[in-house]
């Protein structure tokens, strides 16, 4: 363990940092650590944090998923289409939507690990299709509500814990083995680091570049449905908020943008702190306009506090040399 | 007057120090060779001297006036350049924009003055007799060996009265490394001071006037070049007596064949390879460079495609990727050419760069056990004695030679016993260059099979029991026994009718 905090330094700082903001926000806004708004805020970071859990493994990868937010909005309003109100079509329309999901990361793992397209433009291309796709289905007109079900998952709980928290527990603690207990997450790891050194070594770069960008689709197309049931129904454009937080929350949680270091962990902070800043700023009396401008400052700090850290390391690599 | 003068230079990263108290002089008009094993201190000297790094203590007069550049324009500014190891070139440029980058000629509207820059580069082109490089050439479709030639080429550009080369001949095919050592004696000759540093004694001796050895961070020795024995200066470098680099040659192998390669082609410069590699032979390639060693390795590797017929163990195979090749018991494993670029992990763990490749084997149920990682990489680290605090130490922080004993610690803990190694020698220390050596005889004995390219020919000399020799992409000839000699590798390389 001592060994995890000495090489994910970023992901500790990640967690000071979040310490620090709970308390700044409780110094401005007294009843912010109150129960019931730890718990909204939690709520609202699962969304963040389900989203991002594609995200890290994506970055860590050494890529990038700009189809988050369509994935989202497609898999909520094809949801709410098909679902109708009623809680049994659930039984299969979740499957098939998380399949959807993880179909759509396959187009993209495809495209990027075998034709070679940059991550950024293929990734980019099939947000824009999807949103193409939802487009001429809705022909812009509004959804049934949520089922009643996803509104429990989403918004329900269980004894004094929101459901969602549980279910983001859960995810944290499948993602946290997959990056540190399984041969995925050294193949991952050595991949983003990089790609030709990992081919060398044999690692199946290709399957595991696919496999980050399904993994992907499935949480973005799994956040969907859940914040489908948090607004109580899906409407155009719901997703698009969560490109930058998704990836936010990735770099503040101390992952390399570049790939190769991070760890699902500090996705979790940077989840909570992104959201604690959205409580923060109304108790400031700073407008939504604020919100956007400190939450591109904050991107900026914590990437460049991380890409110095790297940047030291590179010097001290380079002097030791003979 | 010295040119020179280095007096108590002293560098530290963190906690590790990297220079102690170092001296150094030199004149202008000597070929002033640094020695020293990795890790001594050589490399952050010169990085010092090139302005790329700020010394802590010390001094440095040049022409005797105070010394300490900001960055390397600064020590340009004083006359000081050097050609790294490590390349600073830019693959999208032209060979020419590459050797004027920043310094490039001009117009009177300040655009850049292409036919001036052409007029330059082929000038000095031809000044200095370079080996043949087309100017407007682009750079990501040079060998490693012309890249090199283009770093010395921009080094000259700025008519530096101190050059400084980092073993630039360790990555030059022969013709070209000795094209370098003249190339040196004429700089001297023109009063310029060159500190050439090289693991090649062979180099030092030709072309040294006077030698400084460096050994953990100090300076333990200035010798006039023909007044010390090579023995006394390896022992100097290492601090103790080293017995031999080269170990006995004892001949291990079997009648089994372990890889046979009949008519291998690619688009890339092979054209129709037969050889056969048994069981328990060290079996060399040499040749010019460019004449498809790199192609043969690279395919026989499954990292580049070619077609033939390839059989490990008499079965034949089709490896389509590296990760094919690693496979099985009848695997075939590479040392590569680019240790930082295609071996290792530099920002990852010692730990993590050996068992990337058999990572699944420490699973069960799917979950890592860290035990058996951490007893194997133990049993690893030991065996190959790398020099790390712990195994947790990043792979970029150790020296070259202990880095290259990590790629061969990951490729050994795989099973393939077919070895591919390429030049693995590049930028070794001398010491862990004869543990390398030992430890190919040591495999060998144990039954593996080793196809060896090195572009240090003394190496194949002495080490291989066979030495394929490669010319215009095929096996031009095999020598054996006392046919085995520089001279007999160059003969076959260079001419037609050399019977095979």
């Amino acid at each position: 363990m001592n060994a995890f905090l000495a090489r994910n330094r970023l992901v500790v700082l990640a967690y000071a940092g979040m310490v620090v903001l709970l308390l700044v926000t409780a110094l401005f806004s007294p009843g912010f650590l109150s129960v019931s708004n730890m718990r909204s805020t939690v709520v609202l970071a699962a969304f963040v944090g389900i989203v991002a859990l594609g995200q890290t493994f994506v970055i860590i990868g050494g890529g990038i998923d700009l189809s988050v937010p369509w994935v989202l909005n497609s898999a909520a309003i094809v949801m709410a289409l098909l679902c109708g109100g009623q809680d049994l079509p659930l039984v299969w329309v979740m499957p098939l939507l998380l399949a959807g999901g993880a179909f759509i990361g396959l187009i993209n793992g495809v495209g990027v690990a075998q034709f070679g397209v940059p991550p950024i433009i293929m990734t980019l291309a099939t947000n824009v299709i999807l949103q193409g796709l939802i487009l001429v289905l809705t022909g812009g007109s509004p959804t049934p509500s949520a089922p009643a079900l996803i509104q429990f998952l989403s918004v329900g709980r269980i004894g004094a814990f929101p459901v969602i928290a549980l279910i983001w527990l859960a995810l944290t603690l499948v993602a946290t083995l997959l990056l540190s207990k399984a041969a995925f997450g050294r193949h991952l790891y050595a991949l983003g680091t990089s790609a030709t050194v990992a081919e060398f070594s044999g690692v199946p770069t290709a399957r595991t570049t696919i496999l980050t960008y399904v993994i992907s689709g499935l949480t973005a197309a799994f956040a969907g449905m859940l914040l489908t049931g948090y607004s109580g129904q899906a409407y155009l454009g719901m997703g698009d908020a969560y490109l930058f937080t998704s990836i936010a929350a990735v770099a503040i949680g101390g992952a390399s943008i570049l790939g190769g270091s991070g760890h699902y962990l500090g996705t979790v902070a940077g989840a909570m702190v992104l959201t604690i800043l959205t409580g923060l700023l109304p108790a400031l009396n700073l407008s939504s306009g604020a919100l956007l401008i400190v939450y591109g400052a904050v991107i900026l700090l914590t990437v460049s506090i991380g890409s110095e850290t790297f940047a030291g390391l590179g010097g001290k690599m380079r002097g030791k040399e003979g | 007057m010295d040119l020179v003068t280095v007096k108590g230079l002293s560098k530290r990263y963190g906690g590790i120090v990297a220079l102690s108290e170092a001296t150094f002089s030199a004149r202008a008009g000597e070929v002033h060779a640094l020695l020293g094993e990795n890790g001594a201190g050589k490399s952050t000297f010169i990085q010092i001297l090139s302005g790329a790094v700020r010394h802590d203590g010390g001094s440095i007069l040049v022409d005797g006036q105070d010394y300490r550049p900001a960055n390397p324009d600064a020590a340009q500014a004083r006359g000081i350049a050097a050609v790294f190891q490590e390349l600073s070139l830019i693959p999208d440029l032209s060979v020419e924009q590459n050797i004027w980058f920043r310094h490039e000629p001009r117009t009177l509207l300040r655009t850049v003055n292409r036919a001036e820059m052409r007029r330059k580069t082929l000038a000095l082109l031809d000044k200095y007799n370079f080996p043949a490089l087309r100017p407007d050439q682009e750079l990501r479709r040079l060998t490693l060996a012309e890249r090199q030639i283009v770093e010395i080429a921009k080094g000259l550009a700025k008519d530096p009265r101190i050059l400084i080369l980092d073993e630039a001949t360790s990555s030059l095919p022969a013709r070209e490394a000795e094209w370098l050592l003249k190339l040196t004696r004429q700089l001297a000759a023109e009063g310029r001071l060159v500190i050439f540093i090289s693991h090649r004694m062979a180099e030092v001796r030709a072309i040294a006037d006077r030698l400084t050895i460096f050994r953990n961070g100090s300076t333990i020795a200035v010798h006039e070049a023909n007044a010390v024995s090579d023995n006394e200066i390896v022992t100097q470098m290492i601090g103790r007596h080293l017995d031999r680099l080269y170990p006995e040659r004892i001949a291990t192998a079997t009648d089994r064949i372990a890889l046979r390669v009949k008519g291998l082609s690619s688009d890339s410069r092979l054209s129709g390879v037969d050889f056969a590699l048994r069981e328990g032979e060290v079996l060399g390639v040499g040749g010019l460079q460019g004449h498809g060693q790199r192609e043969l390795f690279q395919a026989l590797f499954g990292a580049s495609k070619a077609s033939g017929t390839i059989e490990l163990w008499g079965k034949p195979v089709s490896i389509a990727n590296p990760r094919q090749a690693l496979t099985g018991e009848d695997g075939i494993a590479l040392v590569p050419e680019d240790r930082r670029g295609q071996g290792l992990l530099l920002t990852k763990s010692v730990r993590e760069n050996l068992t990337l490749s058999v990572i699944k084997r420490f699973t069960e149920n799917g979950l890592l056990s860290r035990q058996k990682e951490a007893a194997l990489v133990k049993e690893m680290v030991d065996f190959l004695r790398i020099k790390a605090g712990t195994p947790e130490q990043l792979a970029g922080t150790l020296s070259g030679g202990n880095q290259q004993k990590v790629i061969f610690g990951k490729m050994l803990l795989t099973q393939a016993r077919v070895l591919l190694l390429y030049d693995p020698t590049r930028g070794v220390d001398v010491g862990t260059k004869g543990e390398i050596f030992q430890l190919m005889r040591d495999l060998a004995a144990r039954g593996y099979a080793i196809l060896f390219h090195s572009s240090d020919m003394p190496e194949l000399v002495h080490v291989a029991d066979r030495v394929l020799v490669m010319r215009n992409g095929h096996v031009a000839a095999t020598l054996e026994g006392d046919r085995i000699s520089e001279a007999g590798i160059l003969r076959a390389a260079m001419l037609e009718n050399e019977a095979a």
